[in-house]
């Protein structure tokens, strides 16, 4: 019995391997159709659910376990599932590796630094008393001086000073990025059921990705809606608000467009807005976000997405705007009809421009 | 993970059950105890109950989902007892419990190693603990042999053969297998023998005419042919399967051709498992057994005030022997209760000729009529000569199946499974209880095939080197997604091609191909006696 712990680290660590392969497999399913508008929060652990894998055997068919995919030497399937934690972090790294999403360009390295303090260094002197090493010390000393001999049924430790380990602290010095994301809704048009559903989603998306990219404490997440005028309101707002009445959505943009530059600085700040609405709009207002974009916010934003949710036949905005930002770094336009097109709309948002998928 | 000698209560508490184990007189092994944090408990039981494990996916998959459960509170790590038996036997305790509960199951233990010990299977040997830790280092030495890659492909492929372990099976290896260097029982004898056992039962007629036909002279001929073949195999192959090999990975393990590196995995594997056959066969004596010595072990511990905390035991006690039917028997409940129904027969001498031949029902209602010889060591001689069948065969009546609520069952239940008023004995507003006469038989049709289907090697050379294995018919059918997969594993091991007769069909994996052939379906027995004749048992025509 020389190991002092029981554990299964190492085929946790296999297994771990086997589910990021697999995941690859069913990481689209994931994405359209699993519960991505919960994932994330707090930059938990993602719960994933699949299919249960079991080594093949030979057994009565009781009928009970059907949807079984046997997989040779690999391990079999039964109808079951399994559910297990994935670090947040390793989950993104698999959509950015998946999707083939690059990282998302940071501005304002070298000019706002982020200090941090480690522990990594021990001293005979300090404030944060290191029990475990001190005790380990203490623990050896005391077999030296024949003061702790279980043999001889003596069990004392004493601790010296000279035993005691202090943590110390040390300065270590990051680059520190920040962000902005702007989430733009439509107010004026249904949003509920589906509808809801897939903006949800899809804000959710990028929040994680955004967050997972700069870390989550570096970005602001605003939410901005507009009917026939704009204003900001908080998360939940942002889904629950609805008017019926007409709409404008050029002032929104505008909004944020006087955020950005009145409430951030603007060479050290990264920004990104993301647009949601049916794409039916009046008059010239299409004419006037495509004003505002290649006059304002494209040349400061870092990456702006504009998406029509279940656009309709007189939907306008992606047909104004799609010929004019067709492969263009910066400014993204696509629409959304349904959940299946979720990994889409992403590669869509985020993807390299010239990527073929 | 620490000695128990690390913790004086509990020390002491050890101390004072085995000296009360050695007051029983009780036959025991050398016992080590250890206590564990939580979840060292759930990984101890996913290593098979010992300390060290060689790396594995399926280890793995288990731990990280019991992982999730315990951190989403569908699962605590509130594991009491774990046991692993042999001499020494290593017994672990769960940190997080009271003293009470860490004495009861100490007191526990003390039942199972000694069950462990006398049981007719014997499911004790000599520092079998250290001997898988030794085959963990064999095994983790291969996989550096391996590579990776390798070595978790052979993994899987042997896991595929664990189920098809039966040490104990009438077909197992030193039944079914002659070696050259240890030939067993002469089956081809034994069959000569019976032959003409029966042939002198045979009519007038058909002796007349095998007397005229001399056949006696064609026999000598045929089984000098079939003492030959045989020889010529063994010298060849060193082995020859006489009859049927139910214990098909111990078959694996000693006759498939592997590397050293694959050898340890199949040991391992192997040597791990062996033991689910002892408990599957005498998992409720073992644990009525250890149930009956915690308690008198505990009643002591509490007469001497060695412990506290009699009442929150009684509840723990009756909780775990809660009675439950039969189809989801409680093995600490059934397995007491009939201890305790056990004892009380020999105590009154009701395990005797006279009482069974008595035919005075109130003078056998009555009987107490103490044998000569000591209740205990009656009980011990049933742990050293029976399993669980015949332990339930002998002493489970249709009264006690009613005594014991086996036959007892939720109303909601009841009506969910549509049980009609015919097969209701008794009812109240919570319960129903089903008639009790069918279940002893129900209970015993458990230990035909343990649910799981039979299977058996019935050819290691079918179509040039392939291993041909039969599914014997239990009218059911296979689960036939699976069959390629698992073929494909077996293939793997046995390297040669693999086949399998169910029912009608011939499965095959053979040189990366899968088959299906309809073929005509033989019978067990028909297998049997080709290959005691030294026949093929099967040819495909």
């Amino acid at each position: 019995m020389h190991e002092d712990k029981i554990t299964s680290d190492e085929s946790e660590g296999v297994f771990n391997e086997f589910i990021e392969d697999q995941l690859e497999d069913i990481f689209e399913d994931i994405i359209n159709n699993g519960g991505i508008d919960r994932f994330g929060e707090n930059n938990s652990d993602i719960i994933i659910e699949m299919d249960d894998i079991n080594p093949p055997i030979l057994v009565h068919d009781d009928g009970g376990s059907g949807g079984g995919r046997g997989r040779g030497a690999g391990p079999g399937r039964e109808g079951e599932t399994i559910r297990f934690n994935l670090p947040f972090k390793n989950f993104m790294e698999l959509i950015a590796q998946k999707l083939k999403l690059p990282n998302l360009t940071k501005e304002g390295k070298g000019k706002i630094k982020e200090f941090s303090y480690t522990f990594k260094t021990f001293g005979p002197v300090g404030v944060i008393l290191d029990k475990k090493r001190t005790f380990k010390r203490a623990l050896k000393s005391s077999v030296s001086a024949g003061i702790y001999d279980p043999d001889k049924d003596k069990y004392e430790i004493a601790i010296r000073r000279k035993d005691k380990r202090y943590k110390l602290p040390k300065r270590e010095e990051k680059p520190k990025y920040k962000a902005v994301v702007f989430y733009m809704g439509d107010i004026s048009y249904s949003t509920y059921g589906e509808r809801l559903e897939l903006e949800k989603r899809l804000v959710n998306f990028i929040h994680s990705w955004v967050d997972f990219n700069y870390g989550p404490g570096n970005v602001d997440h605003r939410f901005f809606v507009h009917d026939s005028e704009a204003y900001e309101v908080n998360a939940d707002e942002f889904y629950n608000i609805s008017n019926a009445g007409g709409t404008r959505a050029s002032i929104v943009f505008d909004l944020i467009n006087q955020i950005a530059f009145n409430e951030y600085e603007v060479p050290m700040t990264n920004f990104y807005a993301f647009y949601f609405g049916d794409g039916e709009l009046f008059g010239d207002d299409s004419k006037q976000i495509s004003e505002l974009l290649k006059k304002s916010l494209k040349p400061v934003f870092n990456r702006i997405g504009i998406v029509e949710v279940k656009p309709s036949s007189i939907s306008q905005l992606k047909k104004e705007l799609s010929e004019q930002y067709k492969q263009d770094q910066v400014v993204r336009v696509t629409e959304i009809h349904d959940k299946s097109h979720t990994v889409r709309v992403i590669r869509d948002l985020f993807g390299e421009v010239n990527a073929k998928h | 993970m620490r000695s128990i000698s690390t913790d004086k209560e509990l020390a002491y508490l050890y101390e004072r059950v085995l000296y009360f184990a050695k007051q029983f007189n009780r036959t025991l092994p050398e016992m080590r105890f250890f206590i564990l944090e939580g979840m060292e408990f759930a990984s101890l039981l996913e290593k098979k109950v010992y300390p060290t494990s060689p790396l594995n996916i399926w280890e793995g998959k288990r731990m990280v989902t019991k992982k999730y459960r315990i951190q989403s509170g569908q699962e605590s790590t509130l594991y009491y007892e774990v046991v692993q038996t042999g001499n020494p036997s290593y017994a672990y305790l769960n940190h997080s419990n009271s003293a009470m509960t860490q004495a009861s199951v100490m007191a526990h233990v003390v039942g199972h190693c000694e069950f462990s010990e006398l049981n007719v299977l014997h499911d004790s040997n000599l520092d079998r603990t250290e001997y898988v830790m030794h085959l963990v280092r064999k095994v983790d030495l291969s996989r550096n042999q391996m590579g990776d890659k390798y070595y978790l492909n052979y993994w899987n492929a042997c896991e595929s053969a664990v189920p098809l372990i039966a040490p104990s099976s009438q077909f197992n290896l030193a039944n079914s297998v002659d070696t050259d260097t240890a030939m067993s029982i002469d089956y081809e004898e034994k069959s000569a023998d019976k032959n003409r056992g029966k042939a002198s039962l045979m009519p007038v007629s058909s002796t007349l005419s095998k007397l005229i036909q001399s056949g006696q002279k064609f026999d000598a001929f045929a089984d000098e042919l079939s003492k030959k073949k045989r020889q010529e195999t063994l010298s060849r192959k060193g082995y020859s399967l006489k009859a049927p090999c139910q214990d098909i990975m111990g078959f694996l393990r000693n006759y498939a051709p592997t590397s050293r590196a694959e050898r340890a995995i199949l040991d391992y594997l192997y040597v791990t498992h062996l033991t689910h056959d002892f408990v599957i066969k005498t998992q409720i004596m073992n644990e009525g057994w250890a149930m009956y010595w915690e308690k008198k072990i505990m009643t002591e511990l509490f007469k001497e005030k060695a412990v506290k905390g009699i009442i929150e035991y009684s509840k723990v006690f009756s909780g775990v022997c809660y009675p439950r039917p039969y189809f989801a028997r409680n093995p600490y409940h059934l397995g007491y209760n009939l201890w305790k129904h056990v004892e009380g027969l020999y105590r009154d001498g009701k395990v005797s000729l006279d009482y069974f031949e008595e035919t005075d029902l109130e003078k056998k209602k009555n009987w107490k009529k103490p044998a000569d010889s000591d209740v205990l060591s009656q009980m011990e001689h049933l742990i050293t000569t029976v399993t669980d069948y015949e332990f339930l065969r002998r002493f489970l009546t249709s009264d006690l199946v009613h005594e014991l609520h086996l036959n007892r069952i939720d109303r909601r239940q009841a009506e969910y499974l549509r049980i009609t008023k015919e097969d209701i004995y008794d009812m109240n507003q919570n319960w129903v209880w089903l008639n009790p006469d069918p279940i002893k038989e129900e209970m015993l049709k458990f230990y035909t095939s343990f649910g799981r289907p039979r299977i058996y090697i019935i050819d290691n050379d079918f179509h040039d080197g392939g291993l041909l294995l039969f599914h014997r018919d239990d009218k059911k059918l296979l689960r036939k997604d699976w069959i390629k997969p698992t073929l494909r594993n077996l293939n793997i091991i046995w390297k040669s091609g693999v086949f399998l007769l169910s029912k009608s069909t011939l499965y095959s994996y053979y040189a990366s191909k899968y088959n299906e052939t309809i073929v005509t379906p033989v019978t067990f027995e028909t297998v049997m006696e080709r290959m005691m004749k030294n026949q093929k048992p099967f040819v495909l025509e």
